[in-house]
């Protein structure tokens, strides 16, 4: 064995660096990745050796997962994971490389390709498209640049930063630009557009939702519209979608060992771990930290309903009418505030009052129901993607993730609501 | 001690310095055993280095080339004014913590350039942090350096140590040496001052690089937090003073427990917004810079003779 291929077996013992994107039905296995220790999920395209797509991509989702694909370092590899009994997907035909994987096998097909692409061996491939400038150069102005003057214009297609009011007063650059929709730190296919100047987010828009059209995702709440459902089996679901969003707001956070830990949690969570989401709800009711990162940050006081309304004071729970829950006791929980510090501590106390109440629960079962109270509100239209531009205009870029994640936004849910009636 | 000697010396420190704390985080970050740990680094290293770099539109070529060997240059600086022991020195020059203050100021070029260089929108972002972040932690750096300077009635590192014979400047001056690691937290960026790296902007300074250009900026990063790690322990922690131990193995223990309370922080606080992060700055750890120095000068003029 010579030294080249020692180090590379070396090499291929360190996780395979992956950019993990989440298609329609793929976010929460997308998310399971983190727990696995033989991949690390990448922040961003450059940083990783793969690209794994998780579920189904859309159209509208397909540009974006074919730049960040092209801006791995090539050569490189690419996945599709879907579920069984796949529809046709669009990536492969627009991807030559990509390897489509079925069943449970993802990590392992990862693995062993990437063992090959360090060794040399030709695993790998290159672009998707072509490298070329993706409008041509003007040549207008006394620098070329398209524009007037020294500022404006867009050469090659892209905008120059143009003069605005800042916050301050004052005139300064303003650049736009557009976020997502596979940034790491947003929810999958959030697209913002913002007007930026320095790390100050002027102006916000919301892009298109990219799930639109979608299938309607399943999911026991949405089952409960249809027919009865056991409350155990609906109130730990909701428990694990909180720990979910919380795993993945402690990353973002800068805590993603923290946040690995609730995500293993969030996996099994049960009655049972009533005295872990306890523990877990104090330390962070206790710590400082928190406070200091989300606290004032993003107050919405609007009757949203769900957690987000709910942690403005406003005691709006549609379960609050069932005779089912004022059996078990359940009285909605507020809190007080409406930041994004309100929110991370209503969703904890959240997850902690339904694996009581799934405890307590029994084999009662609720439903059919007009209205379901989801993890995020009331299933129907979701009225927090047209709040997100107001709330986080005007905002330093840090504080904009922080809000934007303290929602709790699905698109792809958010989607399918559309076309549930409210 | 000859100059290639001195640079071999400070080379081969600042490599085990780095391998440990990669190590120590690889522990932390992933619950491994001590045998996993140790071999993380070294896989990842590898895996990096045979990976090509990435290319980016119309980068600054020249100060993307520029930024990971400067800071390693700044960082291996610091670390060269600190003495193992009495005489175990690369460089105890007589005005060490303004050389050291020096090298860890023009870090904030280093990492602006890094932002600056790919052309890309979130490591600007980050540089903007980087430097607005550097503002805010410099003062406090330099007045507490300041303050530990007065009992030696020295700015050489090896007469700062010196000075601690009987007193530690941790006890001596219970508010140096919280501060100095904070900005210490804040000249490495790291944990809860990994601002310029953050999520938030999808890696920020790291966003762009790949292969041994991202090798190379992880491993400047830690070299600063290595040497600034080396400074608390001389400078507040006394040094090589220290019973049945020889001295240099009380220094190397002193900064191996400094790293190992920076590698506890980063998986403990969560990561402070840099607008708060400005304002407690100048509102609270600057004024209590002050008071550090003004503690410490009221203590040397009791103590004249």
């Amino acid at each position: 064995m010579g030294v080249r291929s020692a180090l590379a077996t070396l090499a291929a013992g360190a996780p395979t660096p992956a950019f993990v994107l989440a298609g329609a039905g793929g976010r929460w296995a997308a998310e399971q990745l983190w727990l696995e220790p033989r991949i690390a999920p990448a922040l961003s395209p450059r940083a990783a050796d793969a690209l794994v797509v998780v579920g189904y991509l859309t159209e509208a989702l397909l540009p974006a997962v074919i730049l960040a694909h092209d801006q791995i370092p090539p050569p490189r590899l690419a996945f599709q994971w879907l579920p069984d009994g796949a529809p046709d997907d669009p990536l492969a035909g627009m991807v030559p490389g990509v390897r489509v994987v079925e069943g449970g096998s993802l990590v392992e097909v990862v693995r062993d390709a990437h063992a090959g692409l360090l060794a040399g061996r030709g695993d790998g491939h290159g672009d998707a498209w072509p490298d070329v400038e993706p409008a041509p150069w003007r040549g207008i102005g006394p620098y070329g640049q398209g524009g007037k003057g020294m500022t404006g214009g867009v050469p090659y297609g892209r905008p120059l930063t143009g003069r605005a009011d800042d916050r301050d007063g004052l005139k300064l650059d303003r650049l736009d630009v557009r976020v997502g929709p596979v940034f790491p730190a947003f929810p999958p296919g959030l697209e913002l557009i913002v007007g930026l100047q320095g790390d100050v987010a002027q102006e916000v828009a919301v892009g298109e939702n990219p799930f639109e059209g979608g299938p309607a995702s399943g999911g026991v709440f949405a089952l409960a519209l249809r027919k009865a459902v056991p409350i155990a089996e609906l109130e730990v679901a909701r428990a694990r979608s909180h720990l979910r969003w919380l795993a993945g707001a402690l990353r973002v956070a800068g805590l993603p060992s923290l946040g690995r830990r609730v995500l293993a949690l969030a996996a099994r969570a049960g009655p049972g771990d009533l005295d872990r989401v306890a523990r877990l709800r104090r330390s962070l009711e206790r710590g400082r930290g928190l406070a200091w990162l989300a606290g004032g940050v993003g107050s919405a006081r609007e009757d949203v309903g769900g957690p987000v309304g709910r942690a403005a004071g406003h005691a709006s729970d549609a379960r609050a009418g069932l005779a089912e829950y004022r059996a078990l006791g359940f009285e909605p929980l507020v809190h007080e505030g409406g930041d994004a510090l309100a929110r991370w501590r209503q969703r904890v106390a959240e997850a902690e009052q339904s694996l009581r109440l799934a405890g307590a629960a029994g084999d009662a079962t609720v439903g059919p129901l007009d209205v379901v109270e989801g993890p995020r509100g009331p299933l129907g239209p979701a009225p927090l993607l047209e709040l997100l531009p107001g709330l986080v205009a005007g905002m330093e870029w840090g504080d904009l993730v922080t809000t934007v994640v303290s929602l709790d936004l699905d698109l792809e849910e958010a989607a399918a609501r559309a076309g549930v009636p409210a | 001690m000859s100059a290639l000697a001195g640079v071999l010396a400070t080379a081969a420190a600042m490599a085990i310095g780095v391998y440990l704390v990669a190590a120590m985080d690889a522990a932390a970050s992933r619950g491994l055993g001590i045998g996993g740990a140790v071999a993380l680094p070294l896989r990842r290293g590898l895996a990096l280095f045979v990976r090509p770099r990435a290319r980016t539109e119309h980068p600054d070529a020249e100060a993307w080339a520029l930024a990971p060997a400067a800071l390693a240059g700044l960082a291996a600086v610091g670390l060269a004014t600190i003495p193992l022991a009495p005489g175990l020195s690369v460089a105890d020059v007589s005005a060490g913590i303004v050389l050291f203050g020096a090298a860890m100021a023009l870090v904030m070029v280093a990492a602006f350039l890094q932002g600056w260089a790919p052309n890309s929108i979130h490591p600007m972002i980050a540089g903007y942090r980087f430097v607005a972040q550097a503002l805010s932690y410099e003062m406090p750096l330099a007045l507490v350096l300041i303050g530990a300077a007065l009992p030696a009635e020295s700015l050489s590192v090896g007469a700062i140590v010196e000075s601690q014979a009987h007193l530690w400047n941790a006890i001596r001056q219970p508010l140096g040496m919280p501060l100095f690691l904070v900005a210490v937290a804040g000249l490495a960026f790291w944990g809860p001052l990994a601002l310029p790296e953050g999520e938030d902007l999808a890696g920020g300074t790291s966003a762009e690089i790949s292969g041994a250009a991202r090798l190379a900026w992880r491993v400047a990063r830690l070299m600063v937090l290595v040497a600034g790690a080396a400074m608390t322990a001389a400078v507040f922690l006394g040094g090589w003073h220290g019973p049945w131990l020889p001295g240099p193995a009380w220094s190397i223990l002193k900064t191996v427990a400094v790293l190992g309370l920076l590698v506890w922080a980063r998986h403990r606080f969560v990561r402070v917004p840099i607008e708060r992060f400005v304002w407690v700055s100048w509102v609270v750890l600057i004024p209590l810079a002050l008071l550090d120095v003004f503690l410490a000068g009221a203590q040397a003029l009791w103590a004249a003779p």
